[in-house]
């Protein structure tokens, strides 16, 4: 086994929790079950290093295989690290008739094309995803495996997750995407976050809707429990409505863990009681960043309880309606994209 | 204006009916269901998270025996609706069928100036200022217990008691080293 085999089973070894290892290894099935039981899970990382060192050296793996490893545990663990969203644009005709195969041919010719000394790895999950593992080289060094870029993407969908992009391999890795699924373009979508799973249910819109309808509420029930008589709720019909548009708003249920919302301003500065400052021409540039365990649920909760007031503003309804995490607002009038400030108390 | 008037309807038998006014909609409803549990008044319970009331429940609405307005000491915003309620209630009520209830008040941190504030309004409207934990059952229990015995006197239920005789012993005072001025 060379030395970047080497390294970067040690780099996995001290990254993987202990008994996700284990788990990992099962899957990976490249050692045999002897050599499985060999390896004493319970003793310091470092020892479990050596000893998993020394079953590959017998089996004669190299540093593909270890990749393989990699990349089983990132899929089984992928809310980790920063993904990034693209979106591919202007499909050509044959597009939406894409195949795996086709794509994964597509895809490594390309890429080889453009650059050398790359090593890819795709593979299909089960749940429709394909993910590829992008080991970055050029003519003068080998791939570099301990910094590798993953890509998540849907076939037959505009939209790619990437993860670990250096930002000189971007403009390579956004051309070999866009001709390999047979568009003509591609975008930054403008959604990023921790969590994998949560942007793609946000970004694919699974999550239990609430559609608007003219007659929201069912026909009321004739006995009420003997408890319930003697409570009444004056207002249980706005309180209902706001429910209601906040449900519409961000969705029922379980909603995707977005983490994060930034909005980047570059209004006018508007506020009656400070005059200097009003004054000023030029935009005020500021940025706000809402952060929580999970942005959608405490959004909704702010419109259901009135902190935010319903109809719930476009500024928050967007992000789960057009499925970004990162908008820029400007003093113009509407547009898809930027919408006017309103001032806060 | 729509103002809570408290005399202008027939009370009912051996009912008493209170009104909780809380902005948060949360410790009012826990509340309300040990009250309707007294047994030997038949207690009704309305609830809101401001005043005014809408005008449609108005002919349906019992006469409000007492108005308990719940403040939640962490939250400034709780404070301020209390405040812009208080407007939208008769000021016959001010003589003993209202009352404050806080919640979280042993919350140090930057609650302080709030609960003296509450206080104040409290002192300045002569209403008894409860403080009350909502997060146990028992804090639950015992808050309600309590306003029950209020209810029950404002109600006129508790012979050779009146609300304004009540209120008389539980108003609310500031300590003397804030508020009362020195007489040197």
């Amino acid at each position: 086994m060379d030395d970047s085999a080497k390294r970067l089973l040690q780099r996995l070894v001290r990254r993987i929790p202990t008994q996700m290892l284990r788990d990992t290894l099962d899957k990976w099935e490249r050692l045999t079950a002897k050599q499985r039981a060999f390896v004493d899970f319970t003793q310091s990382k470092w020892t479990i290093t050596q000893e998993l060192l020394a079953v590959c050296e017998e089996r004669e793996l190299n540093v593909k295989h270890i990749a393989e490893l990699e990349m089983i545990y990132v899929i089984g663990n992928p809310n980790q690290g920063m993904w990034h969203t693209f979106q591919l644009v202007d499909a050509e005709d044959d597009a939406h008739s894409l195949e795996l195969v086709q794509f994964k041919e597509q895809f490594k010719t390309h890429l080889s094309e453009l650059k050398r000394n790359v090593a890819v790895k795709i593979k299909k999950h089960t749940d429709e995803a394909v993910w590829i593992r992008i080991a970055w080289g050029d003519t003068f060094s080998r791939p570099n495996h301990l910094k590798a870029t993953y890509v998540v993407h849907y076939l037959q969908t505009p939209f790619v997750f990437v993860s670990g992009l250096l930002s000189k391999h971007k403009p390579l890795l956004l051309q070999v995407l866009t001709l390999s699924t047979r568009h003509q373009g591609i975008k930054d979508a403008n959604l990023s976050g921790q969590k994998l799973t949560a942007i793609r249910d946000l970004l694919m819109r699974q999550y239990q809707h609430v559609f608007p309808t003219k007659y929201p509420s069912p026909l009321a029930e004739r006995n009420r429990s003997v408890s319930n008589l003697h409570i009444e709720n004056e207002q249980a019909e706005a309180s209902a409505n706001r429910h209601r548009m906040a449900g519409e708003a961000f969705g029922n249920g379980m909603l995707p863990a977005l983490q994060s919302a930034v909005y980047k301003l570059e209004t006018k500065f508007r506020d009656l009681t400070n005059e200097t400052m009003t004054e000023r021409d030029k935009p005020l540039r500021c940025v706000v960043k809402f952060s929580s365990p999970n942005i959608l649920e405490s959004l909704r909760h702010c419109a259901s309880t009135g902190i935010a007031s319903t109809p719930v503003t476009p500024l928050l309804s967007s992000i789960p309606l057009k499925g970004r995490n990162y908008f820029v607002i400007t003093d113009n009038a509407p547009s898809a994209s930027s919408q006017m400030c309103q001032t806060q108390d | 204006m729509s103002l809570l008037n408290p005399f202008n309807k027939r009370p009912g038998l051996n009912t008493a009916t209170i009104l909780l006014v809380e902005n948060e909609e949360q410790f009012q409803q826990s509340l309300a269901n040990v009250l309707v549990e007294e047994t030997a008044v038949t207690v009704n319970v309305r609830l809101a998270k401001t005043l005014p009331l809408p005008m449609k429940n108005d002919e349906s609405r019992p006469r409000i025996d007492l108005v308990v307005f719940i403040i939640n000491l962490t939250l400034d915003k709780s404070v301020k609706s209390a405040k812009a309620s208080l407007k939208y209630l008769d000021p016959g009520y001010f003589l003993g069928k209202v009352c404050f209830m806080v919640t979280n008040a042993r919350q140090a941190l930057g609650c302080t100036g709030r609960l003296d504030a509450v206080r104040q309004l409290a002192v300045s409207l002569h209403c008894p200022l409860l403080c009350a934990e909502d997060q146990t059952p028992e804090g639950v229990t015992s808050s309600a217990r309590r306003l029950l015995t209020i209810l029950k006197v404002a109600s006129s239920l508790v012979p050779n008691t009146t609300a304004l005789y009540l209120s008389n012993l539980t108003r609310c005072a500031m300590p003397p080293d804030i508020d009362q001025p020195s007489f040197d």
